[in-house]
């Protein structure tokens, strides 16, 4: 949350001879950030960021506190100095002595509740100074009542509120939860239907506040206003947020009561108010102080052991020096040891000091970050290794070589995406709060984001070859869904044995062996007849080949889109290929084809298995040449295989070599009834 | 003899005016003076004749080689001649014939260099998941339900039964759910950790994608303090963004960390000074702190004994500051012409 702040306003409690620039640097380097500082007249204005944790900088009052902790130890002279007025005895000033009656239904809803009735009010325009600075804070003035209460909401942080004590039927105040279906009309005129449990006032007939948020229209102050009721308290804090939410409104007032305000702050803000209603209202106290406090604040105490200190800072730092910090930003601290002091967290610090690590904190940024060495970390680097992501850094960069160009697309994806995958709904991940129809599920498969990769750039680029690497998503019942990293390649207008040798190469990368095998069922992506699974020692490890006609017509891509999907998770879980010393041949070898012509359902894979088999002369064989045509026959293939014989103690005699070849064609006519080509 | 000696040097010359090339001449180098050349064959005849006319047949065909020998040296030094001609006169300037090659996608290019420069400094690279139990997400690093700090994060939540321990399935708004399970990995320090990632947010214009990447870095160990945190950063931002660029920790709230911070860098557009692209001269990098004791105790390590700091931010971001991206939507909008520039 930011906040404006005009630096003459914060002069009033700041007193420094230090520049604006100064201030803003040192309280961005040891406090809040000053993210912007714009002119304004004669004047600056800070835009102040504020971190949720430090509500209690949320005002004028409180950046000078910081600001002036952080220009004592940085070597500048500061003083702060309190708002007039805060400490006022608040005995009634007039004899005609009216009664506010105020019944509290639920205290666990308002830790701190007081009021004050003020007689003889004049409602008129604000005082200049005072109309300045709210302009310049960016609030609106309305009359010296309504802003003398963003007034001190500014410089102290604590919101209140007035009413028009005439218009509060029969002087009751009753805090309660609203009740279903209940009904306030606001200030700005809107009604708004209340969600149950919303802390409200009523008094003996009507609501008259919608607590913390904004008060109702019917008790507001007008300019025929005579007496009033200032109101100031403080509620708690998460039910003030629920409020907010479910009613989708926030002002300024809400946003402070939905962090925790400072219990003991608030008699000083009434204070303060009063004091200026008194100035610039003739305003007289006109009742006693009612001050429901049914749980006082307690302070706590933190002791810190200043070698612990030193270890968060790296260096040795005075005792005395942590205390003199500590001091400034408004802890009262005791000495206990040389090494060990107590610090009292002050009201305002009671929610966000926890322990001695924040004190830790408070003095390290007061001192300054920048006056900290800088240094590499010392000890041992751990024994582990780095996980599979390494392996995949190094393979995008090998397949950007291979020619392919990476792509990031959304995980999460459209119900109409997600249907293209044909995942069961029992296996896919939806959002609970999705973001609009196209942030819904998470996706079982990247191809349809990559399809839609295609159609986007087809008309820009007529043949793409992309990849992405990224995880899927597949519901375990009740167990975090499988989340597998897979690498997904698409590729158009190229034919099976081209993806085929892309991922060949891959997995020559990632030095692992894989079995090829035709789909042995239907695949709502890939088509069952030109595509191909790939495992390793039984396990499948991805699918590859042609997609289905009616995912390509659907993205309109062509029909010839062929796409790889390799599950990378499980391929890195198993072994690499080792690559053992083989002593390199010292004899030439003999190098010879044979042809021969198959029945077309014969993998390819299998003949060279069986020659592998059959000739333990043969060294290598290379495919170098398949066809298929009339002239070889319905349903058949031609394939010529170039075998290289060798052996290590000499080159083998063309004996040798015939009686090998011979070996292999009969095993070819005996195992796939190959008839052998001249 | 002479006669003869005179057809073979004829003969010689026509064939070396034909020759147009090095491969024609050393055929040609056979044809005269190998074995079966007419030369050979002359001087193989020498002893079919008379000892008187030996010594001047000899004589013949030794002066027949020399001329031979002549000839062929002036053709082969005017072919090198016309070939190194050749050679001069390609055209250097025509584009070349290229193996094409693809283009990494500018996220991974970043995540390739943090790590390099990380595991200098002995982090190891892991993962964890990207749909993980609330508990790790949030509840281990000292944000409970109901805590502020979470509506920060507008956090995807999964449709999915709630864990008794664990809680709800989210998608992991930050890297951070990789601190304690990774505490629990090791179960002991020293722990030097980066974890990079998809996270998932509930906001999108122009700074925001509902998805983006951050990376986290985690060093727990005996002895951590914030000089090591700051000479890590120092070391990181000289190596990524170059050695004129300074950091700056400023003092920030998360809930994970304590003492938290934001770190600055310093503005390159205008160099520190102040302008509109920065925050009076200086660019918000991301946040960091030293690990809170909860959140160590939640990992089953002692806060008595060990400190550790730990640091998360957005990958696009620092992207955006490397190469003036305007809008970082572009990074994810796959446009051929986009991802092919880098």
């Amino acid at each position: 949350m930011n906040i404006r702040i005009p630096v003459s306003w914060l002069r009033d409690y700041l007193k420094t001879d230090a520049a604006a620039k100064t201030i803003a640097n040192l309280l961005t380097a040891g406090g809040p950030s000053v993210e912007n500082t714009t002119k304004h007249g004669e004047d600056y204005i800070f835009d102040i960021e504020v971190t949720t944790n430090r509500f209690d900088t949320l005002s004028v009052f409180g950046i000078a506190r910081e600001a002036n902790a952080i220009l004592n130890m940085q070597g500048y002279k500061s003083n702060l100095n309190l708002p007039k007025g805060v400490s006022l005895n608040l005995e009634p000033d007039t004899s005609n002595r009216l009664i506010l009656d105020v019944v509290i239904k639920n205290p666990n809803l308002c830790p701190r509740f007081t009021a004050i009735v003020l007689d003889n009010i004049k409602v008129k325009p604000s005082p200049a100074y005072i109309r300045n600075r709210l302009g310049s804070s960016g609030i609106r003035q309305i009359n010296n009542i309504v802003d003398i209460s963003n007034f001190v909401m500014l410089e102290l942080g604590q919101p209140m509120h007035t009413f028009d004590f005439d218009k509060i039927i029969d002087s009751k105040m009753i805090l309660r939860k609203s009740k279903e279906g209940e009904k306030i009309t606001t200030l700005d005129s809107k009604i708004r239907k209340l969600p149950e449990g919303t802390i409200v006032i009523q008094d003996s007939k009507r609501l008259i506040d919608l607590c913390g948020i904004m008060g109702a229209e019917n008790s507001r102050v007008t300019r025929r206003t005579k007496r009033v009721v200032l109101f100031v308290q403080s509620y708690n804090s998460q039910t003030i947020r629920k409020t907010t939410q479910k009613l989708a409104f926030r002002t300024e007032a809400a946003s402070r009561f939905e962090k925790d305000i400072d219990l003991e702050g608030i008699l000083p803000a009434l204070s303060r108010a009063v004091y200026l209603l008194k100035q610039t209202a003739n305003a007289k106290i006109a009742s006693e102080l009612v001050d429901i406090y049914p749980k006082k604040q307690t302070f706590q105490k933190i002791s810190l052991d200043t070698k612990k200190l030193n270890k968060y800072l790296g260096i040795k730092f005075e005792q005395s020096l942590a205390s003199q910090i500590l001091t400034l930003l408004g802890f009262k601290v005791i000495t206990l040891k040389p090494t060990r002091l107590n610090a009292q967290i002050p009201s305002w610090r009671a929610r966000d000091i926890e322990g001695d690590i924040d004190l830790i904190e408070e003095i390290a940024r007061v001192w300054g970050y920048h006056n900290l060495p800088s240094k590499l970390p010392e000890g041992q680097i751990p024994q582990t290794r780095d996980n599979e992501l390494k392996e995949v850094i190094k393979l995008k960069t090998a397949l950007k070589y291979l020619g392919l160009t990476e792509v990031i697309t959304y995980s999460i994806v459209s119900k109409e995406l997600l249907k293209l995958s044909q995942v069961s709904r029992k296996h896919a991940v939806e959002l609970n709060n999705p973001l609009g129809d196209q942030w819904q599920f998470m996706r079982p498969s990247l191809i349809p984001s990559l399809l839609e990769v295609l159609a986007k750039n087809i008309n820009v680029k007529k043949y793409l070859k992309i990849f992405e690497i990224a995880r899927t998503y597949v519901n375990q019942n009740g167990d975090l869904p499988r989340q597998d990293l897979i690498l997904t390649v698409v590729i158009n207008n190229v034919n099976f044995s081209q993806i085929k040798g892309y991922v060949e190469n891959i997995l020559e990368i990632l030095e692992r062996g894989v079995k090829w095998q035709k789909l042995f069922k239907d695949s709502p992506l890939f088509d069952k007849d030109q595509s191909s699974q790939i495992s390793i020692s039984s396990q499948i490890v991805g699918t590859i080949g042609l997609l289905k006609r009616d995912l390509c017509d659907f993205f309109q891509v062509g029909s010839n889109v062929q796409a790889a999907q390799i599950n990378l998770s499980s391929i890195c879980s198993l072994p690499k290929i080792t690559h053992a010393y083989k002593p390199i041949p010292k004899y030439p070898p003999v190098i010879e084809d044979i042809s021969a012509i198959f029945s077309n359902a014969t993998p390819i894979d299998e003949i060279l298995g069986t020659i592998q088999k059959t000739s333990s002369l043969v060294k290598k064989i290379e495919l170098i040449d398949i066809f298929t045509g009339r002239q070889i026959g319905e349903s058949q293939k031609s394939a010529t295989f170039r075998l290289t014989y060798q052996k290590s103690i000499s080159t083998p005699t063309q004996e040798e070599v015939d009686i090998e070849k011979a070996k292999i064609i009969t095993s070819l006519k005996k195992e796939f009834r190959a008839r052998i080509r001249k | 003899m002479d006669k003869d000696a005179e057809k073979i040097i004829k003969e010689a010359q026509e064939k070396l005016e034909n020759a147009t090339d090095l491969e024609s001449l050393d055929q040609i180098y056979i044809e005269l003076f190998g074995k079966n050349s007419d030369l050979n064959k002359l001087t193989k005849k020498i002893s079919n004749l008379s000892k008187e006319q030996r010594p001047k047949a000899g004589q013949a065909i030794n002066k027949a080689k020399k001329r031979l020998e002549k000839l062929f040296e002036e053709t082969k030094s005017k072919l090198i001649t016309y070939h190194l001609s050749l050679i001069t006169s390609v055209d250097v300037s025509a584009p070349g014939k290229k193996t094409e090659i693809g283009h990494l996608h500018l996220v991974s290019q970043a995540i390739e260099e943090i790590v390099e420069i990380f595991s200098k400094l002995g982090f190891f690279l892991q993962s964890y998941p990207e749909i993980d139990w609330d508990w790790y997400a949030f509840e281990s690093l000292n944000m409970p339900k109901g805590h502020p700090a979470r509506d920060e994060w507008e956090t995807f939540f999964i449709k999915s039964p709630f864990h008794p321990k664990l809680g709800s399935q989210v998608l992991t708004p930050h890297t951070s759910n990789g601190q304690v399970r990774e505490m629990q990995r090791l179960k002991k320090p020293p722990i030097r950790m980066i974890n990079i990632a998809r996270c998932y947010r509930r906001q999108i214009d122009v700074s925001h994608t509902p998805m983006f990447h951050q990376f986290e870095g985690l060093l727990i160990d005996k002895k951590v303090s914030i000089p090591d945190l700051k000479g890590t950063f120092d070391f990181f931002t000289a190596n990524f963004f170059g050695p004129n660029r300074q950091t700056r920790l400023r003092p920030h709230h998360f809930r994970f960390t304590e003492p938290s911070f934001e770190v600055d860098i310093t503005c390159d557009i205008c160099e520190g000074i102040g302008c509109r692209m920065c925050k009076s001269g200086w660019l918000e990098l991301g946040g960091a702190g030293m690990v809170h004791p909860k959140v160590l105790s939640a990992g089953n390590i002692d806060p008595n004994v060990y400190t550790g700091f730990a640091f998360g931010w957005g990958i696009e971001r620092t992207i955006s500051m490397k190469t003036k991206i305007p809008d970082i939507r572009l990074l994810y909008q796959s446009d051929i012409r986009f991802l092919e520039q880098f």
